[in-house]
């Protein structure tokens, strides 16, 4: 079939951002024949039945879990009490026990210092960065696949490279340290540096993301105006605030706001570097909700815990998905 | 698409404005590798620990013989068992979650009805949803069913993500096919679906290939539902290499080269798919 070859190299460039008006099976306006009629019932009765069982399955995986998940945060079910499945005595206890729960409250600041500090230098460095390797030199073209080896690294496997630097007896950092007379504490056994040291490491992981996303948008900044600038006397910092930033805005809010979403899930990390602490100054919400559920086996008020998450998670999606289609086509992938 | 953009060098530049471009970009390019060297400095570190005999495993010298030691002495441990535990998980799932998704995906991408946006959205809420929300449950019914610490449970709870990535990715792969060979085949006389498996699916196999290589690595990465709903018999291996630091001592290039078996394949696997790696992590945000 020679079509074939002519399209697949194409459907491959394009992508996916590229969507085609379709005309589809409903294209049939003109003729309303019963054939045609005919062949769009055939035609919607086959699309459903292709997207039936996906939905259902969808449906019995995820939907059916978090109605789950609600009911249970409704009841005090734990281990010790298995009675208590539907003991819906006090549903609101949970909610009500969270607001008094000092740990819990606390959980929720070490996140808001985790998710804004981590956030916050991922987006400059990957910017940074970003920018350092955009140019048409083939060498730094080569180079950007290295810096997102930290990204696609198994997230266990990131805790482990961190957890071999951060322990003294085996980690050359603290061994160098230590030759040129600066010998340091343990920085994930020390309460003040705990949380930075795990903010390094988060930021070692994800930076690359930014850097991605920056760079594919670098792409898009028009010569013109750029070209015009310098002819007027810009310099390279002028062009980068008023022109080339004003295309990246976007970019980086859509980043900073996928990366905070993603910040709340972050375990590996804390699990094996910190385990939460020294005490509980790495425990972070998702944390707290995992001791509560699997260690204390409280599955009540773990739920409870998890459904907070959710409602945040669930607002800054809905922030998510409005700039998204704010920003159209214009963005690439 | 290079060529438009602002930093490259217009030939028509006189000499000198040349070379001090030429020297800013050498310039750039060393600051480019010193960076990269320090960026990648914490990782090397481990790939080479994996490396060295067991009694040297901490000393800083990195001049030293390569030794397989810590693998042949991982395999001989419960090593090999999770490690065929991860590949059996994430094989799984990933055949599972195409088998489901793609068909649901075309149809998606072709069939216009009137709750399309709302099946979008759902299907994103999944991806962005933490997976403490999904394990409480999922937990409880495991536990209910008797089906903790089996494969099967693992491969049911990975399809909580997979199945969204495999419709999101597939979907875009579709829209960008032209239906016009499909029409055709229709005339021909045939069905959606045959003309779907005949026409469309063959085009779109690049694609499909980077799905199924994005789904392998996200359940061969997981770690967080594996640790709590495995104990002895299902451990995949990146809960093998917790249980290794927490039970086993310290035996530092054991662990070094459990880590570097635990990511090799995810390095190979992303250098083929690495054109499709931000579409496949943002996926559901960017559009529709």
């Amino acid at each position: 079939m020679p079509p074939t070859a002519s399209i697949a190299p194409q459907a491959l460039d394009t992508g996916p951002e590229q969507s085609l008006p379709l005309p589809g099976p409903t294209r049939g306006k003109h003729a309303e024949t019963p054939a045609t009629q005919r062949w769009q019932r055939a035609s919607a009765r086959a699309y459903g039945l292709g997207l039936a069982p996906a939905l259902v399955v969808l449906a019995a995986i995820t939907l059916l879990p978090l109605i789950t998940l609600v009911v249970v945060s409704l009841t005090p079910l734990s281990l010790t009490d298995p009675a208590a499945t539907f003991h819906f005595g006090q549903p609101a206890g949970n909610y009500a026990q969270l607001l008094q729960d000092q740990r819990f409250l606390d959980s929720l600041w070490v996140q808001a210092k985790l998710s804004s500090v981590g956030v916050l230098l991922q987006l400059l460095v990957g910017l940074g960065l970003a920018l350092l390797l955009h140019s048409g030199s083939r060498l730094l073209a080569g180079l950007r696949t290295f810096f997102l080896i930290p990204m696609v690294l198994p997230p266990i496997v990131v805790a482990l490279v961190w957890k071999i630097i951060y322990t003294p007896d085996i980690s050359p950092l603290h061994a160098l340290l230590e030759q040129w007379g600066w010998p340091v504490r343990s920085l994930i056994a020390n309460p003040d540096t705990a949380l930075w040291a795990i903010v390094v490491a988060d930021v070692w992981q994800w930076f690359p993301f930014t850097m991605l996303m920056v760079l594919a948008q670098l792409q898009m900044v028009p010569r013109d105006p750029v070209d015009a600038a310098r002819i007027d006397g810009a310099n390279r910092w002028q062009v980068f605030v008023y022109i080339v930033l004003p295309y990246l805005q976007r970019t980086l809010v859509v980043c900073a706001l996928f990366r905070l979403i993603d910040s709340f899930k972050a375990f590996p990390l804390l699990y094996v570097l910190t385990n939460g602490g020294p005490g509980t100054v790495t425990e972070v919400t998702n944390f707290y909700g995992f001791i509560q559920a699997f260690n204390f086996s409280y599955w009540g008020y773990g739920s409870a815990i998890a459904v907070v998450m959710l409602a945040i998670i669930f607002v800054l999606s809905a922030l998510i998905s409005r700039l998204g289609k704010a920003n159209g086509e214009r963005h690439a992938r | 698409m290079h060529a438009e953009t602002w930093h490259s060098a217009a030939p028509s530049l006189p000499l000198w404005q040349r070379v001090v471009q030429g020297a800013q970009r050498h310039l750039r390019s060393t600051v480019a590798v010193g960076v990269l060297m320090l960026v990648l400095l914490p990782f090397l570190w481990m790939l080479q620990m994996a490396f060295r005999p067991a009694g040297d495993a901490l000393s800083l010298d990195l001049i030293f013989s390569p030794t397989l030691e810590a693998f042949t002495g991982l395999w001989q441990d419960n090593f090999a068992r999770s490690f065929g535990n991860s590949l059996l998980v994430s094989v799984l799932s990933t055949g599972l979650s195409l088998l489901l998704g793609v068909p649901a995906a075309y149809a998606l991408s072709r069939w216009r009805f009137k709750q399309r946006r709302q099946v979008a959205l759902w299907v994103l809420c999944t991806r962005m949803a933490p997976p403490i929300a999904f394990t409480i449950p999922f937990f409880l019914a495991f536990r209910w069913l008797g089906l903790l610490d089996t494969v099967w449970a693992l491969v049911l709870v990975y399809l909580t993500f997979n199945l969204a990535i495999v419709i999101w990715m597939m979907q875009g792969f579709f829209d960008a096919i032209p239906t016009a060979l499909e029409e055709a085949a229709w005339m021909d006389g045939c069905g959606i679906w045959s003309a779907f498996w005949h026409v469309t699916l063959p085009l779109t196999r690049p694609g499909l290939v980077a799905t199924a290589v994005l789904c392998f690595i996200f359940s061969w990465s997981d770690f967080f539902f594996a640790l709590i709903l495995t104990r002895t018999q299902a451990v995949t291996a990146p809960v093998a290499i917790v249980n290794f630091l927490q039970y086993d001592g310290w035996e530092w290039t054991k662990i070094a080269a459990a880590g570097t078996m635990v990511m090799l394949p995810v390095l190979l696997f992303t250098v083929l798919v690495r054109k499709y790696l931000v579409h496949g992590l943002t996926a559901g945000g960017v559009k529709d």
